[in-house]
């Protein structure tokens, strides 16, 4: 099964993703809020995340991620659509949106914009 | 539309009322937005002689149309306003991700009037437009500004997405050197733009939003873009050296030339220690930072440790090593880093403020000024005073003022205004002209100062990219000069990076203008538009009060030849080529541009 890899280390945060991501679903429309992966920003770092599963609650239990002396939220790095962030949900709609590689066979334009390696497709 | 949202907000901070007004649609066919519509706005609606930091000078900051749209590049956004340091019109290119977030914002333009009573924040966050009370950000470090700013919105997934563009505690004392920042550490142009952000008493604009930008033919244009970055991956010098080192790398090229520029413009080549890109590698761990949809990330971030001092910043450019380093007699990257930040935090223009410091050093070292008089030891290569007063001057307190009136200014007031290294009352970017003609050239005649960014005439000269010229020949290099110079206009118009011209032709821009914009622009209609900016801005400099006098450079790069290093003995032949450069524009021989010409390019009165 095709998956899309994410190395954050390689990611410098220019968004070039987003807007291949909503290029691709809505036709003649760039619009990082409608783009299916989005590019987080914490301190100094960036981290990818693909649009998953919706989810109709939030969480229960908020979970949070030490790395270092730095605390990370994991609400940031979830890749579900939920009420509890405005991400991945189509704004004039309201319709969850979610990953679907651009197709069959799988070619993720995001993959296909992203210069530094940061996403990668790969099979497993 | 495509690529334009068409809106346009008018603020006026006089009395806190805005309203939003619709693009001409003719005037985005003749100057395309960017620089060209900011400044064709500015230069209608401002008078010349404005005093700039008065409430009737504006301050436009404008994104260009493919700017957001995802082409290659597309981020810069434009800030156009009378400059307090040269008296002529000031244009800077503002990187990161403000420029996207703009036109997601929904406006193509803002147009900022008056002057606030009280300090206040323009903020623009999903269609709404308020000036939010500032007196709690006055005073703090452009850091500390966005970050109370996003921690003050209480949501932080809007803080997240959030961008702002801030000045620091310069530009609130109206310091000459001021600039605006944004996207942390970011620096936004030189003449004095802070300061005319200041005097308006506004602290930072905020920008957030969810429109949709259109594109014309959205299939041809992602398979134009495909070709693109392919392109620029197998050029070596947006590949590798940029995204590797950012525009570091040129340092040690430029120093292997002669060009970088020592202790005041008087010698190339000094033993240098630590210098290029192996030394940077050594003293930070580099990290890429992309602006909006750009392949090739050339802004480098790290942690800066110098001395007692620790903390998160930029990797210094080209220019901060250039001006705040080596003309300042440093070679100390982890002191130059340092410098670079603590400008980034004040709010200060990195090659204003070095210009600035290298002409105290020389008048010190000319025994003009006893560093007793100016109660701190200044002297070429002593990076720890210099933290110092770049930490004073920001201030503006006490004996500190008179540090930070800009280079000439201070040459002037100690009767020796020969030793100011600056065209137009702006410094000189680190690039020896003596040792570079055709830069030499650009310098004397740019509209916006010596800078290299409005005329990339070392890609030529220098990086041999598209063309093999000698650096020191004279011939053919008005016409080089001329060329650069509209093709940045344009560029700077169309909201792209002039930093790709590395890797592409500009040739290679024209297809995706066109299915962006859904346009059949032709490569020299681009050019057409290019040169009537240029000519716009001329006419506004002279009406200003510029005139044939002040293209010129400096009198040491006419009578002193360089003293060492690889291009020992050389002097500018500015003077020789001036003439041929009018006639290419179109220009009388006192540097007027003709009726003829203003015709040609639609612009007679």
């Amino acid at each position: 099964m095709p998956r899309i890899k994410i190395d954050h280390t390689k990611c410098t945060g220019c968004r070039h993703c987003e807007a291949a991501c909503s290029l691709n679903h809505v036709a003649n429309t760039v619009n990082p809020r409608r783009a299916r992966i989005r590019v987080m920003r914490d301190g100094n770092r960036y981290y990818p995340v693909i649009a998953g599963p919706f989810v109709d609650a939030a969480c229960t239990s908020k979970q949070f991620i030490v790395i270092g002396d730095q605390t990370y939220d994991m609400c940031a790095f979830c890749r579900a659509s939920c009420p509890q962030k405005p991400y991945f949900i189509e704004a004039e709609t309201g319709i969850p949106l979610k990953c679907d590689f651009c197709g069959i066979p799988p070619s993720p334009s995001c993959v296909r914009w992203c210069n530094t390696g940061a996403l990668e497709l790969v099979e497993d | 539309m495509n690529g334009w949202i068409g809106r346009c907000l008018r603020v006026n901070l006089t009395d806190g009322k805005h309203q939003i007004e619709k693009l001409d649609t003719d005037l985005l066919e003749l100057y395309l937005g960017g620089r060209g519509l900011g400044v064709k706005v500015f230069t209608d609606e401002v008078d010349p002689n404005v005093d700039p930091l008065s409430p009737e000078n504006k301050l436009i900051f404008c994104s260009g149309p493919l700017v957001g749209t995802g082409a290659i590049t597309g981020a810069s956004c434009n800030v156009i306003t009378k400059s307090s340091l040269s008296g002529g019109l000031a244009c800077a290119k503002m990187r990161g991700h403000f420029g996207a977030e703009l036109k997601f914002a929904g406006f193509d333009m803002v147009i900022i009037e008056g002057q606030s009573e009280l300090p206040v924040i323009l903020s623009i966050i999903d269609d709404k437009v308020k000036l939010v009370p500032g007196l709690e950000y006055w005073g703090r470090s452009t850091a500390e500004t966005e970050e109370l700013f996003k921690k003050n919105l209480g949501d932080q997934w809007m803080a997240r997405e959030t961008y702002l563009v801030s000045i620091g505690p310069a530009g609130e004392k109206l310091l000459p050197l001021a600039n605006l920042v944004n996207d942390r550490f970011l620096s936004v142009g030189g003449a004095g733009i802070g300061a005319v952000m200041g005097s308006k008493n506004l602290k930072a604009v905020a920008v957030k939003g969810q429109h949709s930008l259109q594109v014309a033919d959205g299939s041809r244009f992602v398979q134009v873009i495909n070709t693109l970055i392919n392109k620029l991956n197998s050029a070596p010098l947006t590949s590798q050296s940029m995204s590797q080192w950012g525009t570091t790398f040129l340092v040690g090229l430029c120093y292997q030339k002669g060009i970088l520029p020592r202790n005041n413009f008087r010698s190339t080549s000094q033993p240098l220690k630590n210098i290029g890109t192996e030394a940077l590698n050594s003293a930070f761990a580099l990290r890429g930072r992309g602006c909006f949809a750009c392949p090739i990330a050339c802004i480098k971030k790290a942690d800066v440790k110098y001395s007692a001092f620790e903390g998160k910043g930029m990797v210094p450019t080209y220019l901060a090593i250039g001006t705040l380093g080596f003309n300042c007699g440093i070679s100390d990257l982890s002191a130059i880093g340092m410098m670079s930040m603590l400008c980034g935090e004040m709010g200060l223009d990195p090659v204003a403020t070095g210009g600035n410091f290298a002409t105290l050093m020389e008048l010190v070292e000319k025994k003009a000024v006893t560093p007793e008089e100016l109660k701190i030891d200044i002297s070429f290569g002593n990076a720890d005073s210099m933290i110092e007063a770049i930490r004073l001057i920001s201030t503006k307190k006490g004996y500190a003022k008179r540090l930070g009136q800009g280079g000439m200014a201070i040459s002037e007031s100690f009767n020796m205004p020969e030793i100011f290294m600056g065209v137009k009352g702006l410094s000189l970017a680190p690039f020896d002209p003596r040792a570079i003609q055709g830069m030499g050239l650009h310098f004397a005649t740019c509209n916006y100062g010596p800078h290299h960014l409005y005329g990339y005439t070392f890609i030529d000269e220098l990086l041999n990219v598209h063309e093999n010229l000698d650096p020191l020949e004279t011939q053919g290099k008005a016409s080089l000069v001329k060329r650069y110079q509209d093709t940045s206009a344009v560029v700077d118009s169309l909201g792209l990076c002039n930093w790709p011209l590395m890797g592409l032709k500009f040739n290679n821009y024209v297809p995706m203008v066109n299915s962006c914009l859904g346009t059949n622009y032709k490569a020299d209609d681009l050019l057409s538009i290019g040169e009537r900016i240029w000519n716009i801005e001329r006419i506004f400099n002279m009406k200003a009060g510029f005139n044939m006098g002040h293209d010129t450079l400096p009198e040491r790069f006419f009578k002193e030849p360089i003293p060492d290093g690889p291009a020992e003995g050389q002097i500018s032949h500015v003077k020789e080529m001036l003439p041929e450069y009018y006639q290419l524009r179109g220009w009388s021989e006192q540097g007027e541009p003709l009726q003829e010409k203003l015709q040609a390019l639609g612009l007679e009165e």
